[in-house]
């Protein structure tokens, strides 16, 4: 990352989360001192049940790293497009037409064990990405705006998936609608017994070393980068602007509807209604605390992840602190980026006056 | 269907529609100003919650439908001083806005009422239904439009203000300045952030009272996530209504009659109600495209005009230049 990107930029990169991060938990306490508990308490229990590891049959990190799962893919999504110059917010909607697709192709189609599964994610990966790259065309053959675009074909796809899993797809009359279990060859196998993290996590992490090679490390993905970055510079260039970003976005598909087979494959094993609930917004998050790197939003998922699980088991069922807490804590550290214009100059008279008490002595050191 | 289950429909439908429509109306103001207001979903969430709270305490929910305007245009005007003073990313605000709204409205609920997210005090009471006079009298434009409550008419009210206020006065002829061209309209003059200090607050009271229809008006309960992505609904229906408030109110009529529909046929036949949901958002991207193919078509029109007048020009100055020559 060094080589790319100055000292200075990574120091930001790096400062802003961590300065949201911590003025994030901070206003947050103020929630919990006026709802008569204890902020430390609070987070050293959130912290505690959300990233411990008691024994291997009862583990709260493979929870949380299970959790993590769908919050990377969606995140490398999001990663994908906004590197592309596109702010595509489609991610609930792709995410969803995934997973639509797995669960059905999960118990129409018999196939072989291994090839199963693989044929699926290919399928899902392929249907997301025509979503994704549909208002893509929109984008850049009739300048529709794809924040606009997204936005609705979110709420389609939400509709599609209710109406999937109602009537064509329903398994039974039961309270809640869902479709078939999935054939057990379909099933991408979990890691350890008791506990859902399997397959699908290496898969992501994997992507998110493929999604930085190919960004950082291929001309396509520099082409890419280019045309989100500084768009005119790219044209002068030489590079084809639309189709750059073309290809942004239906890859972002690709991975977001990734993203929602895996959680039908290795978590839920059928489609449910209503189960996901913000999971693409939860995406966008990470991807812009995580600075809209592969790598950050690795980081950023594990934590936001834990901070959910925490929330869950280590607030309201230990100390009876409502769990939302915990996507209020992330929401408030989103919204601390989201105003990073307001304490930027501060961060650089800090790093400036450091550089002078610091390094003094030597002028010739940058 | 008779005609007493088609008028029923359509009163629900209407009351269907209002919230929508005052989110609708909020974002196509945004929309004309050139400023896109995803927060509109978390306000009118805030809205729901600080009206039905502020009609328990204050026990009058007129009062709290007021509460909850005064709170949208609040946070509108601290968007608006986040924006134009540090230039802050609306759109990344208003993801955490949504979602800071959704989860702590839930986390006050159960940190001071204790209950599972869903709240409600005998003591707190309905909007009331108004009698129009006159209308009242009529058969059946009577059943439809009369009896509804305060926050129906002001919708109606706001949509009739807002299309006087864009098109007929000399602010609403600067806000679309600014909507299309913020530089150029600096230029000549206009004040532009106070017009979008304005626009965001407007907006965000709209969506807030909104809100307050959901908690106080047509139901007298809060529940987690009672806006429901209403706010984003009416958002398209904004766009759907090519941000013109009188499109704007037939755009939401069709959203929320297809709600309404959608719960109606649940009950009498087999359509699936979210098919007939999804037509309006179909719809809405349609529009846009068509709207778009339209400026296309205008662009090619004016470019090829331009050209050929250039070619005429070219011809002319040969032609002349030739004369000079012989």
């Amino acid at each position: 990352m060094a080589k790319h990107s100055s000292g200075k930029q990574l120091t930001n990169a790096v400062l802003i989360p961590v300065l949201a991060i911590i003025s994030g938990l901070l206003v947050a306490s103020l929630f919990l001192l006026v709802s008569g508990s204890s902020p430390l308490r609070a987070y050293q229990e959130l912290f505690k049940a959300g990233f411990s590891c008691s024994r291997l049959t009862n583990c709260n990190l493979f929870q949380t790293l299970q959790l993590a799962t769908p919050l990377i893919l969606t995140g490398l999504s999001a990663v994908m497009a906004f590197r592309s110059g596109m702010f595509s917010l489609g991610q609930e909607g792709q995410f969803l037409i995934g997973a639509t697709i797995a669960a059905w192709l999960g118990y129409a189609i018999h196939l072989p064990p291994v090839l199963h599964p693989i044929v699926i994610m290919a399928a899902a990966m392929l249907g997301a990405g025509l979503y994704g790259w549909f208002p893509g065309v929109l984008k850049t053959r009739l300048g529709i705006n794809e924040v606009i675009t997204t936005i609705v074909l979110n709420n389609i796809a939400n509709l599609f998936m209710t109406y999937a899993v109602n009537f064509p797809m329903r398994a039974d009359q039961g309270t809640t609608a869902h479709s078939p279990l999935i054939d057990d060859a379909a099933v991408l196998p979990a890691f350890v017994q008791g506990s859902k993290m399997g397959i699908g996590l290496v898969i992501a992490f994997v992507a998110a070393g493929l999604v930085y090679i190919y960004l950082w490390r291929t001309i396509p993905g520099y082409e890419q980068r280019m045309a989100g970055q500084v768009p005119l510079f790219a044209r002068f260039s030489g590079i084809r602007n639309e189709g750059a970003a073309l290809r942004g976005v239906a890859l972002s598909g690709a991975i977001a509807g990734l993203a929602g087979a895996i959680e039908i494959l290795g978590v839920h094993h059928r489609l449910l209604q209503g189960f996901s609930t913000g999971l693409g917004w939860d995406g966008v998050m990470v991807a812009i605390l995580g600075q809209v790197h592969p790598v950050g939003v690795a980081i950023v998922a594990v934590f936001f992840a834990g901070m959910r699980l925490g929330a869950q088991i280590g607030l309201q069922a230990a100390l009876q602190v409502p769990r939302e807490l915990g996507g209020g804590l992330i929401a408030l550290m989103i919204l601390f980026v989201a105003v990073q214009n307001l304490y930027r100059g501060w961060i650089e008279g800090g790093r400036e006056w450091f550089q002078k008490r610091v390094r003094r002595g030597d002028p010739v050191q940058k | 269907m008779d005609s007493t289950m088609i008028l029923d429909l359509m009163r629900s439908g209407i009351r269907l529609t209002t919230p929508i429509l005052l989110a609708a109306l909020g974002a196509a103001l945004c929309n004309r100003a050139g400023i896109l207001n995803f927060a509109l979903e978390g306000k009118m969430l805030l809205g729901a919650f600080l009206g039905i709270l502020s009609a328990y305490w204050l026990h009058s929910s007129p009062l709290g439908a007021f509460v909850a305007m005064l709170s949208g245009a609040l946070l509108g005007s601290l968007f608006a001083f986040l924006y134009i003073r540090y230039k802050v990313d609306l759109i990344v605000l208003a993801i955490a806005l949504n979602m800071f709204v959704l989860e702590m409205t839930v986390f006050f609920l159960r940190s001071f009422f204790g209950n599972v997210g869903t709240w409600s005090d005998p003591s707190i009471n309905q909007l009331p239904d108004l009698e129009i006079p006159l209308i009242h009298s009529i058969p059946v434009v009577g059943q439809l439009l009369s009896g509804h409550n305060m926050i129906v008419y002001l919708s109606w009210l706001a949509t009739i203000c807002l299309y006087v206020l864009l098109f007929h006065t000399r602010f609403g002829r600067h806000l679309r300045a600014v909507g299309e061209n913020p530089a150029a309209a600096e230029a000549v003059g206009i004040n532009v952030a106070r017009i979008q200090l304005i626009v965001l607050m407007l907006s965000g009271a709209l969506a807030a009272l909104g809100g307050a229809f959901l908690s106080i008006g047509h139901l007298t309960l809060f529940t987690r996530n009672m806006s429901n992505n209403r706010g984003f609904i009416g958002f398209s229906a904004a766009l759907f209504g090519l941000n013109n408030p009188v499109g704007v109110f037939f755009a939401s009529l069709l959203f929320g009659t297809a709600d309404a529909l959608a719960v109606r046929l649940q009950n009498v036949t087999d359509i699936p109600p979210s098919l007939i949901q999804f037509l309006p958002n179909v719809l809405t991207i349609v529009a846009l495209v068509l709207i778009a193919l339209r400026m296309r078509g205008k662009e090619l029109v004016a470019r090829m005009r331009f050209r050929s007048r250039i070619r005429k020009q070219l011809a002319e100055e040969q032609a002349q230049r030739g004369e000079e020559f012989a």
